[in-house]
């Protein structure tokens, strides 16, 4: 019995088109992944063979989330479709036995459901055949068909998924014997996978989050996160502990789903009768009204228009509300919110404040599923819902003008949807209250509302209603509204469509900006809502005609129902209408495409290449160089304008006598530069300007030039517009102010395969490591690119009175002329020319240490770590000077700017701060470091690692500034922790390696020859040379340090690379230890201990531990591939007292040179764990193992 | 008042001529549309109500044309379709007070009245505040009902009122219909032929698509005098029958088939004279389609 329903249940699919629809849609996304770089599923492909068994796992695995709608439409109909057809009575009374119906019909469903999914196979073949074929995609970039990929993602991922979510949806709809009640469980699943995805966030809860996601997809990517090229090219999931883990998991939760739902599947009972059955009120009814006449009325048609439309917006309005539907969205929505408030890690395990407008983002980061299940499920309920109810020719007969009705549903839709965002506020406040914060800011909630939510709501409700109407068949039209939501936006960036008036609902970016407000966008922001809502508005008088109303359908019926709605009055408001949405787009056009314009991105990698092209030879055109700038700048905050005029000394250090000058302008500004100098021609597509000097410059002679360059900003833009100058907080970059002197080479397309497309040669990352004396290539540092070096600065900056301007350099002098407050800033000691202005309203706190000003510039509403940061910036010059050698400047200030970009970074003297992190983090419980100190640290550490030293432009530059200044960082902390706190620290960084190599797209490079890879000169850098110090002292590691900085500090050129600092480090490193640099530095060297066995045993007061250690030690290729290497190193073994491994009672250097030995240990106290590496300061990929629990065996 | 219908036609898109040439002339008072179930009854109906387009011909009901201006027609329409559901999780209160509003009565203490009179009218005041859902298949034909008689409707148009009622109910609708019957246009469809009887001085009789009668239903009576015959015969007995006579209907009396055929003479064979019925009339005009019925 059970295979004749189950193979009926198969057969039966077999035949209906919606099997092959799914596979077609599967393989077709897989296909065009493939094929084109534009399209991405689950992250871009990078190095990785684009049909690697990696890519294949994570299609499977991303794909699994549509797979559930496949599981909803196969599990539901299996589940219900007797019912729907009235054919329970028949079937149940066959002598078919309840299991066999029940199993047969799940089973057959769990095949379909996971058929779809051959798609994914078929889609990533047909596309590794094709596209080297047609010459869409080089053939190198293709590996061989991943066979063992198919059948383990599909064994692995597909069916467990399939069968946990399908018994899940099966069970409900049995339970229910409602559609709508599959789909909420199909919406369960996938709230599960975003809380198991915040989860992620932080890398404490990574295993957590490993088992708690029902689709296995964070499993994998845990399991992978530090896979290289080589291994994602060659091996896909596979049945390993912690994904065999997961997925029993969820097998066992879906069998138990499915048993239970067996158990309680009683084919007799029709639980929707039982329902009916429950009265609504049991209140003693009056009997009769008493009226035994009809009363008289006075019935009345003309202007009823309103009153129709609030008695039809009140039955929409409780129809959605007290629906169950709206009721379980709106506690989904909830619990979305609240994992996102609860688990929402920052950054190194710490939270921010919960400011308003932090509780801002995480709403708008949670409701737009909502909103868009809410807006397209409703609006089909609502324009249905007549016919449903099969009250449609009773309404329809009414003397209504249908508008109102629409009119009606659509405010419907925009109350439910501020019903969600109300209650998305109220569980926010509540949050920020639990967590002590009461610096509530309503006008913040309530301006999201008017900005944003309320927009939306409006836009896409009509959108949505529209689409009902028109299409006019319920499910084709959610399918349509399902496309068009997701798919128009993917159509315009394939057809390079950037402006926001063609994708719907869009705008500038009003992110909001405790110093800036809504930023430059807003203006934008409001005309694109005025736009986008009397385009829906349209929408809605376009649909009223063709409203339902007629019994019988049918396009000619429908076209002259339409015809005699439109006439009148409806027609006047329509063209009104119409007129108000085309001039309102006519005003955003001209601001958007005319007076403001922009590049789309296929238009911006044309130019760039094109410039290539054209001016790459001007590179090698001698040159001369900044030696003194003198600037003075004048901002302007409210009107959003730069004044600036730059006196410029130019130096020929060369030995070529120079006769021209070229410069590359930025088309935004206006740029006029004099001297003795003209003219010679001007590309104005590409800003190139060549001048003729009027006298040739011979070497050692210097030239003066005026610039005089002006940005404005007019009307609003397609986008937020440049924040450089905004309301509060600009934030402009020396290399912005001045037009770039000469070909840009910052310019030229980095990707490989973007320069191919554009006929370009593929361009190294960094100019290789000059391995002998290193004269000509040494010339130029990475931070000035050969324009400048050592540059003498001077400024007066001028901002409005109400605003403070800070410039590089000392505060000389400052006043006030008219409403304008005047600054004179100089550089104390002669810098690289690199550099920012910066205008705001500041509170600035400040304290003197050893006379030096150390200055915090923050706004007013962020004073909670100001002092803190006082602390830091004294805490990091103290070790630094002690350590590394004087600090040049008489300021050291940290200036807070808007968190449009969260970074810090540290120019000469002065540190930007983003607002987004560090200002706002939650510091109270820390005691001890924390990463706001860690980050202060790294900065103050740059003032001497770049800029006191600046290495040349090659490979291993960054090593010499980013990981000695990480390291720099890392020891200020150690001076105030010990060595498991500073695990903590540590194991960050080793994450940040082993997860940026994995991610790597070009190639892995050794220490010594970083290209200005992140992952390499912080992740790994820091850790090595901590590791280093570890184990040859901190005192050496510094001595090499303060004498690589003693034979550079602010040295003319040759500027050093990283060989220059291993001769100084070398000499530091005990002969028996050199091997260390080559292992760390010189190649790539990854290690893996292993504690096999533990044991204790107490002997007359001490306490005896013998441990079994498997070690293992490999070298890395670029690629990832790995080579076997015998161990032969020095490793610490640590003893706990505490099994939280908080307290190391005894540690020991071992020297391991075999894969397998025994060490035995004796203690004077007993221990709870034991630890190789206790310190973490090997790179391994797998660390739980490196721990062992110890019993204790004493006698008590 | 007078609603007049010419050559109204209506041919779906399956080619099912579902109006073929209607004409009529339907003036104050009830009248009874009478038809077998797919006769094309509530096709005119809808289109009566403008709820549904016809492909060529005109109604006109006084000066309104109907089919070009619906909307005219729906401000003095009352009406109650074949098919009648109420919307989920709203009491009967809710429901007619928003039918009220969409017939134009938008002051609301009368809108409270004239919703309180039509439930106590319709035998449900008592339960007005009760979810609609809820309600008997009889209790929500009721509910229909009051609806269709919200304002004051000049054209008042019921289709299959009766289906569901138990007798009782079925009584108080009658007197119902016969109280606005007076003084609007009331169609009354329904292939109930009681319903006819009992309450219309005018009818028609339609199939497929076409008016097969048209008068009172006295005189459509009178015009079979003498023809009908009726006799109880065995099951097997029926075909025979059906060869060999003109037969009108068949029923089951305690099992065993009554049968009336149409004959100008006396048929003899044990048939016998019986005074005709409009069940006769309408299975005579509706070419006799054999229609089982239990008595």
């Amino acid at each position: 019995m059970f295979f004749t329903i189950f193979s009926l249940e198969i057969k039966r699919a077999f035949r209906s088109p919606m099997l092959y629809i799914f596979i077609f849609l599967l393989a077709f996304m897989c296909f065009m992944a493939v094929v084109s770089d534009s399209v991405v599923i689950g992250g871009s492909i990078g190095a990785v063979h684009k049909n690697a068994p990696h890519i294949v796992t994570v299609f499977t695995g991303v794909l699994s989330l549509i797979g559930i709608l496949f599981a909803v439409a196969f599990f539901n109909n299996a589940a219900l479709r007797d019912y729907q057809h009235q054919f329970d009575e028949i079937i149940f009374t066959t002598p078919l036995s309840k299991a066999a119906y029940f199993f047969g019909r799940f089973f057959g469903a769990c095949i379909l459901a996971s058929t779809p999914f051959i798609g994914v196979y078929i889609g990533v073949s047909l596309g590794a055949w094709i596209a080297p074929i047609f010459d869409w995609v080089p053939a190198e970039r293709f590996g061989p068909t991943p066979w063992a990929a198919y059948w383990k993602t599909y064994l692995l991922i597909v069916l467990p998924n399939v069968f946990f979510s399908g018994s899940l949806i099966f069970g409900l709809a049995q339970k229910w014997r409602s559609t709508i009640v599959s789909f909420v469980g199909a919406l369960l699943i996938i709230i599960g996978y975003i809380i198991s995805g915040n989860l992620l966030s932080d890398i404490e809860n990574v295993e957590i989050a490993a088992l708690t996601d029902p689709f296995g997809v964070r499993t994998y990517s845990v399991e992978t996160r530090y896979a290289t090229t080589v291994e994602k090219n060659t091996q896909s999931i596979d049945f390993t502990a912690r994904i065999v883990q997961n997925r029993l998991l969820w097998l066992a939760v879906g069998s138990g789903i499915l048993l239970l739902s067996f158990w309680s599947f009683s084919p007799q009972k029709n639980p929707s009768r039982k329902r009916k059955a429950k009265k609504v009120k049991a209140k003693i009814p009056e009997l009769s009204s008493g009226l035994k006449h009809k009363p008289k009325l006075e019935q009345g048609f003309s202007g009823k228009f309103w009153s129709h439309f609030i008695s039809f917006l009140k039955d929409a309005y409780t129809s959605i509300v007290r629906s169950t539907v709206f009721k379980i969205i709106l506690a989904f929505a909830v619990i979305l919110l609240a994992t996102d408030l609860i688990n929402g890690f920052e950054y190194f395990g710490l939270k921010s404040y919960p400011l308003t407008y932090k509780m801002v983002d995480a709403i708008s980061g949670s409701s737009g599923i909502f909103m868009i299940i809410i807006l397209v499920f409703f609006s089909g309920e609502l324009v249905w819902r007549a016919r449903l109810a099969h009250i449609d020719e009773v309404i329809s007969a009414t003397p209504h003008q249908a508008f109102s009705q629409l009119l009606a549903q659509w405010m419907a839709l925009v109350a439910a949807g501020t019903i969600l965002y109300g209650t998305f506020v109220v569980a926010a406040i509540l949050a920020q209250l639990a967590r002590g914060f009461t610096f509530i800011e309503m006008d913040l909630y309530i301006g999201e509302y008017f900005l944003n939510q309320l927009p939306n709501f409006l836009v896409f409700g009509a959108l949505n209603l529209f689409i009902q109407v028109m299409v006019n068949q319920r499910y084709l039209a959610y399918f349509i509204s399902v496309l068009v939501l997701f798919l128009f936006d993917i159509l315009l960036s394939i057809l390079d469509v950037q402006s926001n008036m063609l994708s719907i609902g869009d705008g500038p970016s009003t992110f909001y900006s405790d110093l800036n407000g809504y930023g430059p966008g807003l203006t934008g922001a409001l005309w694109f809502n005025a736009y986008w809502i009397s385009f829906s508005l349209l929408l809605l008088f376009i649909a009223g005609p063709f409203m339902y109303r007629l019994k019988v359908q049918g396009l000619a019926s429908r076209w002259s129902q339409a015809r005699n709605v439109f006439k009148g009055s409806y027609r006047i408001s329509t063209l009104v209408t119409t007129v108000l949405f085309v001039s309102i787009g006519a005003w955003v056009y001209y601001n958007t495409q005319v007076l403001n314009t922009y590049r789309t991105s296929d238009e911006v990698e044309e130019l760039l290449a094109d410039y290539e092209k054209k001016y790459r030879a001007y590179a090698d055109y001698p040159s001369p160089k900044i030696s003194a700038i003198s600037y003075a700048i004048d901002l302007f905050p409210k009107e959003r304008r730069v004044e600036v005029e730059a006196q410029m000394t130019l130096s020929n250090s060369g030995t070529e006598v120079i006769d021209s000058l070229f410069f590359t302008l930025d088309d935004d500004w206006q740029t006029e530069i004099s001297g003795k100098l003209d003219e010679a021609w001007f590309d104005e597509k590409f800003g190139f300007k060549a001048f003729a000097l009027n006298e040739p410059l011979a070497p050692g002679k210097s030239i003066q030039l005026t610039i005089k360059n002006t940005l404005e900003h007019r009307g609003f833009e397609n986008g937020r517009g440049s924040t450089s100058i905004i309301e509060n907080g600009s934030f402009l970059n020396n290399g912005a102010v001045l037009p770039n002197l000469g070909y840009n080479k910052n310019a030229e397309l980095g990707d490989r395969n973007t320069r191919k497309k554009y006929g370009l040669k593929p361009k190294d990352r960094m100019p290789e490591l000059v391995r002998d004396t290193c004269t000509e290539a040494c010339m130029v540092n990475y931070l000035t690119d050969g324009l400048s070096d050592w540059v003498a600065v001077e400024t007066v900056i001028s901002t409005s009175a109400d605003q403070l301007a800070i410039a590089p350099g000392e505060l000389i002098e400052e006043w006030q002329e008219g409403d304008r407050r005047y600054f004179r800033y100089r550089v104390d000691q002669a810098s690289q020319n690199f550099y920012s202005f910066i205008s705001g309203r500041y509170e600035k706190a400040q304290r003197k240490w050893k006379g030096i000003d150390l200055e915090v510039y923050y706004d007013a509403k962020h004073e909670y770590n100001v002092e803190r940061m006082l602390d830091a910036i004294q805490k990091s010059l103290a070790y630094y000077t002690e350590h590394f050698g004087p600090y040049y400047h008489k300021q050291a200030r940290i200036i807070e700017f808007p968190r449009y970009a969260t970074f810090a970074q540290a120019f000469p003297g002065t540190m930007p701060y983003s607002e987004g992190f560090g200002f706002i983090t939650n510091l109270e419980d820390e005691e001890g470091n924390n990463v706001v100190d860690a980050v202060i640290a790294h900065e103050m550490a740059h003032q001497w690692w770049a800029h006191q030293e600046i290495p040349a432009l090659m490979q291993g530059g960054t090593f010499l500034t980013e990981s000695f200044s990480e390291y720099s960082s890392l020891m200020v902390m150690k001076s105030e922790s010990d060595p498991i706190q500073m695990r903590e620290f540590l194991k960050y960084d080793i994450d940040r390696y082993l997860r940026g190599r994995s991610s790597e797209t070009e190639k892995e490079l050794p220490l010594l020859e970083v290209e200005n890879q992140g992952y390499i000169h912080y992740g790994k850098g820091s850790v090595i040379l901590y590791a280093l110090q570890e184990m040859i002292g901190q005192d050496s590691v510094n001595a090499a340090l303060s004498s690589f900085l003693a034979e550079y500090r602010y040295k003319n050129p040759p500027y050093p690379n990283s060989l220059d600092f291993m001769r100084h480090l070398e000499p530091r490193v005990p002969d028996s230890l050199h091997y260390l640099l080559d292992d760390w530095i010189r190649k790539i060297t990854l290690y893996d201990f292993r504690l096999k066995e533990a044991e204790q045993i107490a002997q007359d007061g001490q306490w005896q531990v013998s441990l079994e250690l498997e070690s293992f030690k490999y070298y890395s290729d670029t690629l990832g591939q790995e080579q076997p290497t015998p161990v032969n190193e020095w490793v610490e073994i640590g003893f706990y007292r505490d099994s939280e491994e908080k307290e190391l009672i005894k540690t020991e250097m071992v020297k391991v040179n075999k894969e397998s030995q025994e060490l035995v240990f004796t203690l004077n106290q007993p221990a709870q764990k034991v630890a190789v590496d206790p310190r973490r300061i090997y790179i391994e990929r797998v660390v739980n193992d490196n721990v062992k629990s110890l019993e204790d065996t004493s006698e008590e | 008042m007078e609603l007049r219908i010419s050559g109204l036609t209506k041919v779906y898109s399956n080619d099912v001529k579902a109006l073929d040439e209607v004409s009529l002339t339907i003036g104050k008072g009830l009248f009874g549309l009478l038809g077998p179930n797919g006769a094309g009854k509530s096709s005119l109906m809808r289109t009566l109500a403008g709820l549904q387009n016809a492909d060529s011909g005109e109604v006109f009901l006084n000066e309104i044309d109907v089919l070009k201006d619906p909307q005219e027609v729906r401000k003095v329409l009352g009406y109650l379709p074949q098919e009648f559901g109420v919307y989920p999780r709203i009491t009967a209160y809710q429901l007619l007070d928003h039918l009220a509003v969409l017939k134009g009565i938008s002051n609301k203490k009368q809108r409270k009245e004239l919703v309180s009179y039509l439930l106590e009218k319709v035998n449900l005041y008592d339960k007005r505040h009760k979810s609609v859902k809820g309600f008997s298949g009889g209790m929500k034909q009721r509910i229909g009902i009051a609806q269709a008689l919200i304002g004051d409707p000049k054209l008042l148009i019921v289709d299959e009122p009766t289906a569901g009622l138990d007798p009782g109910e079925r009584n108080r609708f009658h007197n119902l219909l016969a109280d606005v019957g007076s003084e609007v246009i009331v169609i009354l469809s329904t292939h109930i032929v009681d319903d006819v009887r009992e309450l219309c001085p005018q009818m028609a009789i339609m199939n497929k698509g076409k008016i097969v009668y048209h008068g009172a239903p006295e005189d459509s009576i009178s015009s079979l005098k003498g023809q009908v015959w009726q006799k109880q015969i065995e099951r097997e007995e029926m075909e025979d029958y059906r060869q060999k006579y003109q037969l009108i209907s068949e029923k089951l009396i305690a099992g065993r088939p009554l049968i009336h055929v149409l004959s100008d003479s006396d048929p003899a064979d044990g048939f016998r004279q019986v005074e005709p019925s409009l069940e006769d009339v309408f299975f005579t005009r509706t070419h006799g389609s054999v229609l089982t019925e239990t008595a």
